[in-house]
């Protein structure tokens, strides 16, 4: 056992691969990223949405909420990757293939919509009514309301849990190594073909997200904690 | 029956109580008054061992609350197992309730004689069952507690209290927390309880109750016995200027 | 006989059986989740030598990936510790530990919710520690935790569609299977994620329900 320890703890292999080890790390950042932004546009659409006064519209929020909120990741992504394609093609009447980077981006944008979605809904519920009647009387139109007193207040309130997330979210991205995406876990799988060496590198890849994810959680929700504080209502 | 010799309480650097002595006999009812901050509270939580006396000790029955005499004759603090012996005599009820939500009513009053006196589970409910017709809130028996108001609620605490059949009945402002139209309920109980020669203490701010219900008052200023004595002695006639002032301000 | 027909309906043994693999996966883990997540949490809070080691062990499950604990017990365990021994086994192992680190935050937030005062009365009726936590702290806890247990079970359904990465045969690989087969994945593959969807609907709604059942008959706050 002590010597698996030994090879545990050489995280040499590791070093020795850093630089695409690295750019794998990056590869699940960009793909971060544009997840994130799918989901917080679709999220607070789904939300205003839910909120509206039509019940259509009310119904279609939900229906996306609870689709996607219930939806595994990994299931997504490949459903996104192999089935949307085919079925894009035959309205398109041609062959159509989405590059696998689209297809991760696409999937866990629409799944953590789904989660956004709800937290917004709560950060809209608790806006206090008072505020919002004080706007719409005074004559405020409603994207100004939106803008100026919705948006702030909720961003503020949720803001804790959205970070949490993210942070998921973040850890989600390494599903993408499953459909050929050459993120951390993808470049891992392939050197630990070469090298027959799985402890460290699967090691250090554990190591590797159990850093980044307790810095940068700790170091936004401080961050968060601080603007918060700023910004008091 | 509860002899208290000289109890001080330090928290940190603040000293809450500076040495307090006082006698309560078997069947009396004494009151604790004072404003906020007097000590009453804590010296109330000394005697059940909420609160760790600093220095000082409490005697229930002739037996000390916080030592016991080793064989060698020095004296050992004493440790947990004894002290909840003791406490099993020293019923008390809190200003918040403290009822177990998880628990219907009949179940928080019956909890403690089946576990901590070992109690068979029929004569649980038997005991239970009586001291809910004692606050008269037998009806409510197989309710949970956030479905009963604040004054009920107390009055199941206090009945939890009772099943336990200890020697003294203390109550920390049973009715603080109430809203006045509650807490008559509550005084009503505590009236019969005095009546039917339960011994209590009652650190309470309902003047009425301590001017008509106890045997003796006593004025805590400070951490320190300022005046006490028989209820027409501190009300009618109070010798401190504390405590006429103290009076006036809340006595209708 | 169209393609669901062929797909889908006519490999609902496969299928069956996977879900079979899929159910039974969830539900060993979970288990192991809770009893792991309490007795990390009890270490934490109370075992004082032991705390940074509790602590250390809980942000570690929930900051790494599933998939990278899937690999990691998977591939690295059996070299140093010689178990798991089967990919089954490690498929349990990983979703139980990422689960425990979660459940354990989840109970030590339950625990310290618990109003001071309930244990003051607890004691003051001459309850012991033990008889204090097992009959008043531990039966709230868990009934406050509920919702964020029966949460936790989504998530472990959700993790476990990767199982099949390291040939456990659920659901996902016996669809997967049919798709390298027929190389026709627009059915079977819709139809897996719509029962993956239902299965964990269904779960999220029980949870639901639980939350406002106590909030009604206990006045306990889910949390």
């Amino acid at each position: 056992m002590s010597e698996s320890l030994r090879e545990i703890l050489d995280l040499q292999l590791f070093w020795e691969f850093r630089t695409v080890l690295l750019r794998g790390l990056a590869v699940n950042f960009y793909v971060f990223i544009a997840a994130a932004v799918l989901a917080l546009s679709l999220g607070l659409g789904a939300a205003l949405l839910r909120n509206s006064r039509a019940a259509p519209l009310r119904w279609l929020g939900t229906l996306h909420v609870e689709i996607f909120r219930n939806a595994p990741d990994y299931v997504m992504v490949v459903w996104v990757h192999f089935v949307l394609p085919l079925l894009i093609g035959v309205v398109l009447h041609s062959r159509f293939e989405f590059n696998p980077f689209v297809s991760a981006m696409i999937a866990l944008g629409f799944v953590y919509s789904g989660y956004f979605a709800e937290t917004f809904r709560a950060g809209i519920e608790a806006i206090p009514a008072g505020h919002l009647e004080a706007a719409r009387s005074l004559g405020i139109g409603e994207g100004l309301i939106l803008r100026r007193i919705i948006l702030p207040q909720v961003v503020r309130s949720m803001l804790p849990e959205s970070i949490n997330q993210f942070i998921s979210l973040f850890k989600a991205t390494t599903i993408v190594s499953l459909i050929a995406v050459p993120d951390l876990m993808y470049q891992v799988s392939m050197i630990t073909q070469q090298q027959m060496r799985p402890l460290p590198l699967y090691t250090g890849a554990a190591i590797t997200y159990f850093v980044i994810v307790l810095v940068a959680g700790s170091s936004l929700r401080v961050l968060a904690d601080r603007w918060r504080a700023r910004i008091r209502a | 029956m509860i002899r208290v010799v000289d109890v001080h309480k330090r928290f940190g650097t603040l000293e809450v109580l500076k040495g307090v002595s006082f006698d309560v006999h078997r069947g009396s009812v004494v009151s604790m008054i004072g404003a906020s901050g007097s000590g009453k509270s804590t010296l109330l939580r000394c005697i059940n061992h909420l609160e760790v006396p600093s220095a000082g000790d409490i005697f229930v029955d002739g037996e000390s609350l916080c030592f016991r005499g080793a064989a060698d004759g020095d004296r050992r603090p004493r440790s947990l197992a004894e002290i909840n012996r003791i406490r099993r005599d020293l019923g008390i009820v809190f200003q918040q309730f403290n009822l177990w939500p998880h628990m219907t009513v009949l179940g928080n009053v019956t909890e403690a004689p089946q576990r901590v006196r070992g109690m068979s589970r029929k004569a649980a409910i038997e005991l239970g069952e009586a001291c809910l017709d004692r606050v008269h809130l037998r009806d409510k028996a197989h309710e949970y507690p956030a479905r009963l108001s604040g004054g009920q609620q107390q009055r199941v605490a206090i009945a939890r209290a009772l099943a336990m059949q200890p020697k003294v009945m203390l109550f920390d402002e049973p009715t603080s927390s109430l809203d006045p139209e509650l807490t008559d309920e509550v005084l009503a109980v505590m009236r019969e309880l005095a009546e039917d020669g339960t011994t209590m203490i009652v650190v309470t701010h309902e003047m009425g109750f301590a001017r008509d219900v106890s045997d003796q008052v006593m004025f805590l200023h400070n951490g320190l016995i300022e005046e006490e004595g028989p209820p027409a002695q501190l009300f009618g006639a109070p010798r401190s200027e504390r405590l006429r002032q103290f009076v006036s301000k809340h006595v209708a | 006989m169209n393609n669901w027909e062929r797909l889908v309906w006519n490999q609902r043994d496969a299928l069956l059986a996977g879900l079979q693999v899929t159910i039974e996966v969830c539900f060993i883990s979970f288990a192991c989740a809770i009893v792991g997540g309490l007795v990390l949490c009890l270490v934490r809070m109370y075992v004082r030598p032991l705390r940074p080691v509790a602590t250390f062990l809980i942000e570690f499950f929930r900051a790494t990936p599933i998939l990278v604990q899937l690999l990691w017990v998977n591939y690295a365990w059996p070299e140093i510790f010689g178990w798991p021994t089967s990919f089954y086994q490690a498929a349990c192992t990983a979703l139980a530990l990422q689960s425990s680190g979660y459940l354990a935050e989840t109970f030590r937030g339950g625990i310290e919710a618990v109003p001071r005062g309930q244990r003051e009365a607890a004691f003051a009726v001459g309850m012991s520690p033990l008889l204090v936590f097992r009959r008043i702290i531990l039966p709230q806890v868990l009934l406050g935790s509920a919702p964020a247990i029966v949460n936790q079970f989504t998530v472990i359904v959700k993790s476990s569609t990767l199982v099949s990465v390291i040939t456990v045969q659920d659901l996902m690989f016996q669809s997967q299977k049919i798709v390298n087969i027929a190389y026709e994945p627009i059915e079977i593959l819709t139809a897996t994620a719509a029962l993956y969807i239902a299965f964990i609907y269904v779960v999220s709604m029980i949870g639901k329900l639980l939350a406002d059942r106590l909030r009604r008959s206990y006045g306990i706050a889910a949390h």
